[in-house]
């Protein structure tokens, strides 16, 4: 369980420590459940970067949950037991393995973005996706800190 | 300074984050305008120490927005 004295309702950790701030909590939702419901990007694509980035935080609950929109879209275990050395793999496409490099430099270290390193995953998203993508990874960054942080425990 | 990855969208606000190129994704704006308002009207922590960490983050990632 977190180490924060107080916990709020909720089916685990996260959603009782997140329930403190309640009008957050529903707003993130809201806006985190956008991604994947309207599909503004491939929900593979997003489930394989949402949990490259917890395992680079080691965040242990968002790496606990699988996104059903990911898995109804074909994504399997067995993929995923190979992402943490993706660039080892042959399991992963062109446009996976540019969307890895772009999400792991996002969290690493931003600034340093290269054009090389942008332009396969604008290519290939366009200018609207490619939002999205960001945005999305600035969710998935934010949300494994925070679990981190706190120490939300896997669900 | 390079140039932009994504062009500017067609249409967009006045504000800088929508008229950033947040505004290719409307739905996702309005839905990220509701969490950052939410964050910075009915929060408990107090207005100076969120907008020191938002500058120092700004800083610390290099973003002139």
């Amino acid at each position: 369980m977190s180490w924060l004295p107080q916990s709020g309702p909720g089916r685990d950790d996260f959603e009782r420590t997140f329930a403190l701030r309640p009008d957050l909590f529903e707003a993130w939702r809201e806006f985190a459940g956008l991604f994947f419901e309207k599909r503004l990007v491939d929900p593979v694509l997003l489930e394989l970067c949402r949990l490259r980035i917890a395992q680079l935080h080691g965040a242990r609950h968002p790496l606990s949950v699988r996104t059903p929109e990911a898995l109804a879209a074909g994504l399997d275990e067995a993929k995923l037991a190979a992402l943490a050395a993706w660039w080892k793999s042959p399991g992963f496409s062109d446009l996976e393995r540019s969307c890895l490099r772009f999400a792991e430099q996002f969290v690493t270290d931003a600034k340093t973005m290269s054009d090389d390193e942008a332009r396969p995953v604008v290519a290939a998203l366009g200018d609207a996706g490619t939002v999205a993508f960001v945005e999305a990874l600035a969710l998935f960054d934010g949300i494994s800190r925070f679990c981190r942080m706190l120490d939300v425990e896997p669900a | 300074m390079s140039a932009p990855r994504v062009k500017p969208p067609a249409t967009r606000g006045n504000d800088p984050i929508s008229a950033s190129a947040l505004a290719h994704q409307p739905e996702a704006l309005l839905a990220f305008m509701k969490l950052y308002g939410t964050l910075w009207s009915h929060g408990i922590l107090d207005q100076s120490t969120k907008e020191m960490a938002r500058i120092r983050n700004a800083r610390t990632v290099d973003c002139g927005i």
